[in-house]
Parts: C-alpha cells; structure tokens; sequence
C-alpha cells in the first residue's frame, strides 16, 4: 500500500512536466508579443528601446530552450514568478484565488453528494415511478443545459425577481462577487456570506449532480438484482438496512470515481459559473491570464489545478479499497 | 482612446432567455417611465455608491495616468487626479478648455511656448502641496522609457521628448518648472494651438514628491496612489474592486466658481465593482446590488424601458471600418472606384436599427459632432445607395479589375461585431462583391492591425480631448501607420500638410476649416475609411437613488458631483 502511494506521487511528476511543458511551448505558438504587453497595451507604437530593456528583463530574448530551463529552474522552488501584466506575484495570486475556488468547490461537491445520491437512490428503490421519471427527464435536462444560462436564470429568478417586486430583504440572493468573504471553520459562510455562495455553488453543482443521480441510479439498480441483496432480505434484514449498508455501498464503486473526478473538474474548470458570478477563483483567472499573454499567472495556476487533479485521483483509488476490500492496491501488478 | 469592453459573446441565447423570463415575469416592469429628473437640490452629503456599470469584463490593467490608455479606467484616475485643465462642456456643441490646477494659461503666438500659472493653496491627498514641480515631475516619469505607457507618445509634442523617450536624456529639456513663481514654462517641438486641451489629459496629471521613494515605479497603481482629485484610494486595488472616498485635502471650491464643484465630493464611498460578464452585471443592477450598469449589447430597448440612461448622450467617438491603402486590389488611386462601391453599399441605418437598436448615431464623417470644428456631411460616399454602388463597381471591373478571393472583413471576436459585419457582407454581395468575414481574437487584434494586417476592419476611436486633430493626426497621420493607430496605413502628403497647417494655425475658423478639408481629402479623394455611426452613452442608472449622474461626451461621469437621494 505505502509503495503504492509512493509510486503514484512520483507519477504525478511526469504528469505536471508534460503538461506545463506543453502549455509552454503553445503559448509561444500564440500571436501577440508579450513584451509589448508589458510595455503598456497591445494598441500603441512602442519605442524598440523599451521592448528591448523589457526582453531583456524577463528573459524573453533568450532562445525559448534557455527560457524552459529558467522556467523549470524557478518552479521546481515553487517560485512562480510575477504577473507580466501588474508584477503581482502569482504565488500571492494563486493563495488568493484557490482558496475560493475550493470554498466554491467544497460546496459544490456537497450538493453534489447529498442531492445526486439522495435523488439517485429513491429513483432506483421507485423505479418507474413519477419520481423515477422526473427524475430522468430534469437530470437529462439539467446535463443539457449550459451553465451560463442556467446561472442567468437563477440569477433572474432568485435575485432580480425579489428585488423587482420588493419582498424583504432576506429573500434576495446575490448575483456577483465573492461578498463579504467571512467564514467559520474555513468554509461554512457566515453573516450574509451565503447569499453570495448559494447561487454559485448550485450552478456549479448542477451538470455533476445530475450526472451523479445517473450514475446512482443505474448502479443501484444493478446491485438491487444481486444474488446478495436477495440473501441479505433472506437473512430477515430491515430493507433500509438491505439498502443502504448491503446496497448503496456497493454501487458506490463507481459514484465514488465520478465525485473525485468532479473535485478536479469543480476546482479548475468551473471557469463558465466563476465568470457568470464573477466568483475570483482559478478558473476566471486562467481563462483571463490566457487572454491577457500572461504567461507566468497561467503556467502558475495550471501547475496548482494538475497538482490538485493529480493528488484527488489518488485519494479517489485509494478510497476504493475502502468500498470494495477486494480491491488490493498495488498488488498483482508485480506478478 | 479605446474602449476596454466586452460584449456578450452569449447573446442570442441570453436575448432569447431574457424574453422568455420577461413573459414570464408579469406585469411589473413599468416603474421606469416616469423619466426621472435629477436635480440638485435632491443631493445629499454621504452614502456608499456602488457602480457595476464600468468594469465589465476584465478588471483594469492600469490605474497610473501615467499607463493608463482605456476609457474605463479613465473614470477611476480621473477622480483620482485632477489636471492643468479642463473641459468645460456645459455647451456640448462647444467643448471649451478652462484651466482647473492652472490659474491661467498662455502661449505665444506661435503656439510654442506656453506658460501655466499654478494655483495656490492646492495640496495631494498627503498634504504636499501641488507646485510647477509637481508637474515636471509627473512628465519627465511619464517619458520615462523604462515606464513608458501607451500615450508615452504623446510626450512627442514637447521638445526633448523625443529624445527622452528614447532614453537619451534624463529630463524633458522643454519644460522649466518655478515654484516660487508658480509658472509652469512648455516649449513645444512643433507648433501647436491645442495643446491647452492635451495638458488636461491624464498623462499630464501632476505627482507628488511620495512617487520618487519607489523603486520601482510601476508599483505605483498597486498601493495607495497619492494624488490631487476629489477622491482617495481607501485600499489597495484588487482584481474585484476599486474602493475611492473623498480626499480631505481636496476643495472643489478652490477652482473656478464656473465648475460648480462642491467643497467635498457628495459620496461618502465609491466602490468601482468589476463584473466578468456584462448580463451578470445587468442583473446584478437589477436585483438592486448596485447603482448602475453597462447596457448589454441587445437589451437597450429593455434598458431604456426599464431604467433611466445615458443614450441621450453624445459620446466623443467613431466606429468605423478602416481599408488598406497598400492592399493590392483594395489600396491605390486604381482601386478607388471599388473602396467607393464598398462604402456606399453598406446600409448604415440597418446596423443601426438591427445591431444597436439604435442606440447610436450614423455618422457622416469620422470626426463626431462636439468637437470643435465638426461639420456634417463632411463625408460624400458615406450614405447608403446600391444604384451607385453598382454602377461605382461596374466600373470597376469593366476597367479590367478583379475580384479573385473573398474580401476579408476583420473585426475583433466577442465584442458584437459579428453582427455589423453580418450585414456588410449581406449588403457587398448584393451588388456582387464577395466578402468573407475574418474574426480576430480581441488581445491581438490591435496589435495585428498595427502592424499592417489590415484588409477592411473593424476601428473605433474615442477622443482623449477635444481636439480634431485627434481624429487625424492619431488615426490617419502618416506618423502613425507602421505601428500606431493608422491601421489603413494612410499616406498622403496633402493630407498630412492639410494637419501640420492646422495645428498651428491659432484662429479657430481656419483651423476647423483646413482640419475639416483634411478629413475631405482622406474621405473623398482618397477613401480610407468607412465611417459607420458616433457612439452613445451606455450606461443605466437607477435615478430613484441617485442624483446628478450623467456621462460628459468623453464618456465620463463626474464622480464628485455625483450624489445619493436621501
């Protein structure tokens, strides 16, 4: 087992260097001069002198070879560099944005957990029920429809409604920004904090929960037809206790791997809901730094989302030993 | 000046959504009708604003007016800084320079050398008192090449700037600073009658001693700036917000009684919210989280309706479509007769009506009204007529000329263009000119175009101050193709006199009338534009809660006359 982790860190190193490595060569594949960016705007005559004395400051004259090595050098120290566009740090950026990118992801993957399995299980045990179908036709519906638009619509529903036919305050959701930004326990909002994170968080959660409940259901349906469940009832079980301890836990097998890929995806790709809300997390951030030629603030908050990913997709096989104890990690693959 | 904004990318599926949940909303969306009057007397001293309507996209790159180069966050150092002069625009036909930070103002009579008399008794938001100096200081660091912004050129106009931009000397040898005096002396490189209005622009905004402790000046706009304007940084700038509050230093009645400024801003706090995405800050508005918006591109009908705005406003600016001169079938005196045919083929009204719910103004010319010298109708083949199209590109070809690919229309994606240039294309092919478009992403646009990338594309200009020549020298000069603003790469020799001519001469009649000749001979003679309509102002405001908001032509909002009601 330990090798085994030990084994998977030292994948994830080849993972992030074929990956930032990748992002950097494209990036100079890309048009625009970055120097010019530097100097002040991509719009405007700029003296040669002052490209020259910027190229020269960054590196960006040397042969893209030297800069790779530079770059790698700087990084393995996880010194990620400064913005090209402001000078900030992006060690600073990055602190900032992930930790409510994960805020936004946290709560995500909660609704995610507790309505996508909640949803997914009463569809099973009511299978063909008006639950079940319901359920079949929103899941299919919310799977379809794009975030941003299903963002507008909450926005225009939960926030911009209340306020147009003035009901009290408290009903009023927020539709951008990251609020307040007061928490209890890292992550649990507080004050009015939570206004501002509930329509976010659902938007984020929807395509995955929805997913979720598929996944639930058609696994659970499965497990509800084996030879043990019928066994379990046989042995006098409560059916609650069939269901959850003989059944839930053995379709989660498969729920499991879709909720640990969802906490990579929540993290570094929530870039449509983060810019629907203007919530300032990695993903808004990325899709910006792509935008602007920084290259220093993408390659620095990519490395951050392939760590993440990588780390979560370990977490995620070792829990299936946990699920299925007949599961040995690492064992067999040397035989 | 060009303009930062973003359109909606998303927008029929928005457009189309909105409509369904305005069905579905019922009936309570009447309450904007009652046009709201602003008047003063409703103002009243303090209350936090929040505004949504100025970042929409991306947060600003720039605060320093020294790197500055968008209008949007013109708004910001705007409040920040107050300058030499200013516009007084009360007559909007008629913008007039007035010195503000100046007492007065004079320049020989060749237009030279000009002399700045400073006021006493004015202080930064540090309690360092604002001299000649503070003015020197500020241009020798705004021609630093090591800092050098976007308008560092336009440093150009001063003698010794040249060579300061070019890092050959360490101070702007044309300016001499007396503070005891309190004369400001500019000796100009070539003459020039308006440079009182380019003194006022932000790169020319004075600094305070506290600039020079930094070691790095381009940490300026990332702490607290210091500066002379009615407002203050509270804190520092993120990439969610810019919070101003009033600067106590500051006494708007120390200026000219003709500003109607008040002792102290009105606000207590202003807080400049950036929003990613122009629906999100609409709704944002509309759900009451602030107290203004920008007008997303297809719900002005709505906004209009719903809300009071600023589209009654005339904005300083021209959308345009410029040509390549040295294109081989599009550029040269052969091919005049095709650029004629293309500019009179497009129906400016449509894409007025179909793409702006007309929410702009076709233009006549490139340079808009307000600016002093306008004249309309400059502009002959800029009204929509197929017949001489036709007969314009019959011609044409009956001259042995050809089409052998599409025609390229280039604008940058993601901003609404896509629809403009939809109906240039619909309106080419009816009289049998094949066009294609060719979308550009937006952060390399300019730079493309700049460097000669051109074929026909998309422009838009916004004045930096009230001059014409900013709409000729900037746009069309030779002195900026290869590189600058010119993206027709335009060159000719008459035209370029026609500006020398008129930035020195001193009467304003000859002036306007030489400028407006120029822009004659680079429209009809010449044909390397393709005027399309002036802008409107774009905001939304809620006028139950605020009083006195409105845009000046520039497109800025006067934040320290702007006021809560109670």
């Amino acid at each position: 087992m330990t090798s085994y982790i030990i084994r998977r860190l030292l994948l994830i190193i080849p993972t992030v260097f074929v990956a930032l490595s990748f992002l950097f060569f494209l990036f100079f594949l890309l048009p625009g001069d970055p120097a010019s960016l530097i100097a002040g705007g991509a719009n405007r005559a700029i003296d040669q002198g002052v490209l020259d004395r910027i190229n020269a400051r960054y590196g960006l004259n040397d042969p893209i070879p030297v800069q790779f090595v530079h770059y790698w050098q700087r990084t393995i120290q996880w010194d990620l560099g400064e913005s090209f566009l402001n000078r900030r740090s992006v060690n600073e950026i990055l602190g900032e944005r992930s930790i409510n990118s994960i805020r936004l992801g946290i709560w995500a993957i909660l609704i995610e957990i507790i309505v996508g399995i909640a949803v997914g299980l009463l569809a099973a045990i009511r299978r063909y029920s008006i639950a079940d179908k319901l359920t079949t036709i929103i899941t299919a519906g919310a799977s379809a429809v794009p975030v941003f638009v299903l963002g507008f619509v909450l926005q225009y529903l939960f926030a911009v409604q209340p306020n147009k036919l003035g009901w009290p305050e408290w009903t009023k959701l927020r539709t951008s920004g990251l609020g307040p930004d007061t928490w209890t326990f890292f992550f649990i909002p507080t004050g009015e904090q939570w206004r501002y994170l509930i329509l976010p968080a659902i938007t984020l959660a929807s395509v995955s929960t929805a997913l979720l409940a598929r996944m639930t259901r058609g696994s659970m349906l499965e497990v509800l037809r084996a030879d043990y469940m019928r066994t379990a009832r046989s042995k006098g079980l409560g059916e609650r206790d069939v269901v959850i301890r003989h059944g839930l836990r053995n379709a989660m097998l498969p729920v499991v791997t879709l909720i640990g890929i969802d906490f990579g995806t929540v993290i570094g790709v929530a870039v449509l809901t983060e810019t629907t809300f203007s919530w300032p997390g990695l993903g808004s951030e990325i899709v910006q730094a792509v935008g602007q030629r920084d290259l220093p603030v993408l390659l620095g908050l990519t490395l951050a989302v392939v760590l993440a990913y990588a780390l979560i997709n370990l977490v995620v096989d070792l829990s299936y030993a946990w699920f299925d104890p007949r599961i040995r990690l690492g064992e067999g693959e040397n035989s | 000046m060009r303009r930062q904004r973003k359109g909606a990318k998303l927008l029929a599926i928005i457009l189309g959504l909105s409509l369904v949940a305005a069905a579905c909303g019922g009936d309570d969306d009447d309450d904007g009708d009652e046009a709201t009057q602003n008047t003063a007397e409703e103002a009243v001293q303090g209350g936090e604003f929040i505004d949504l309507g100025t970042f929409v996209g991306d947060p600003p790159e720039h605060i320093d007016p020294a790197l500055n180069s968008t209008l949007d966050a013109y708004q910001v150092v705007n409040s920040l800084y107050d300058g030499l002069t200013d516009i007084d625009a009360s007559d909007p036909e008629n913008p007039e320079i007035v010195p503000q930070v100046a007492e007065s103002f004079e320049s020989n009579d060749d237009a030279t050398v000009w002399t700045f008399t400073i006021r006493d008794g004015l202080t930064f938001s540090d309690g360092t008192p604002v001299l000649p100096s503070s003015f020197e200081r500020a241009w020798n660091r705004a021609s630093d090449p090591e800092l050098a912004g976007d308008y560092s050129y336009l440093m150009n106009f001063i003698e010794g700037g040249a060579e300061r931009l070019a890092g050959e000397a360490d101070t702007l040898s044309g300016v001499v600073a007396d503070d005891d005096a309190m004369t400001l002396e500019v000796t100009l490189s070539a003459p020039y009658s308006n440079f009182d209005a380019v003194a006022g622009f932000q790169l020319f905004f004075p600094m305070p001693e506290a600039v020079e402790e930094l070691d790095n000046q381009a940490d300026w706009e990332n702490g607290l700036m210091i500066g002379n304007g009615p407002f203050m940084l509270e804190t520092e700038r993120t990439d969610q917000e810019i919070v101003l509050v009033p600067n106590p230093e500051w006494d708007g009645t120390k200026y000219d009684e003709a500003f109607g400024l008040p002792e102290q801003p009105y606000l207590d706090r202003l807080t400049f919210r950036v929003s990613a995405d122009p629906d999100t800050s609409y709704n944002a508005f509309e759900a009451g989280e602030g107290m203004t918006a920008q007008i997303p591109p297809g719900r002005v009908e709505e906004a209009r309706s719903n809300h009071d705005t600023t589209l009654d406003v005339h904005i300083l600016g021209s959308y345009h479509f410029d040509i390549n001169m040295t294109d081989p079938v599009l550029g040269g005196e052969d091919n005049k007769l095709l650029r004629q045919a293309i500019s009179q083929a497009i129906d400016r009204d449509e894409i007025n009506e179909a793409v702006y719910e007309g929410s702009r103004e076709v233009s006549t010319g490139i340079t808009p009204p307000g600016i002093p010298g306008f004249e309309e109708g400059i502009c002959e083949y800029c009204a929509y007529d197929a017949e001489a199209a036709q007969e314009a590109f019959d011609e044409w070809t009956a001259a042995g000329n050809e089409i052998t690919e599409p025609l390229r229309v280039q604008y940058n994606t993601g901003a609404g263009h896509e629809n403009v240039v939809a109906i240039m294309i619909d309106n080419l092919s009816a009289i049998g000119i094949d066009a294609a478009e060719e979308p550009i992403d937006t952060e390399t646009y300019f730079t493309q175009l700049a460097d000669g990338a051109c074929t026909i594309c998309r422009a838009g200009w916004f004045a930096d101050y009230p001059t014409y020549d900013n709409f000729m020298y900037d746009l069309y000069g030779s002195d900026a193709a290869n590189g600058g603003n010119n993206y027709s790469q335009y060159s000719s020799e008459k035209f370029d006199d026609l500006v020398a001519q008129a930035k020195e001469t001193t009467d304003p009649d000859e002036q306007a009338s030489l400028f407006q000749e120029a822009e004659g001979v680079m429209l009809n003679d010449d044909i390397a534009a393709i005027p399309l309509n002036w802008y409107l102002g774009d905001y939304a405001y809620n006028g139950d809660e605020i009083a006195n908001f409105t845009q000046t032509n520039f497109g800025l909002i006067i934040w320290e006359t702007v006021s809560l009601k109670s």
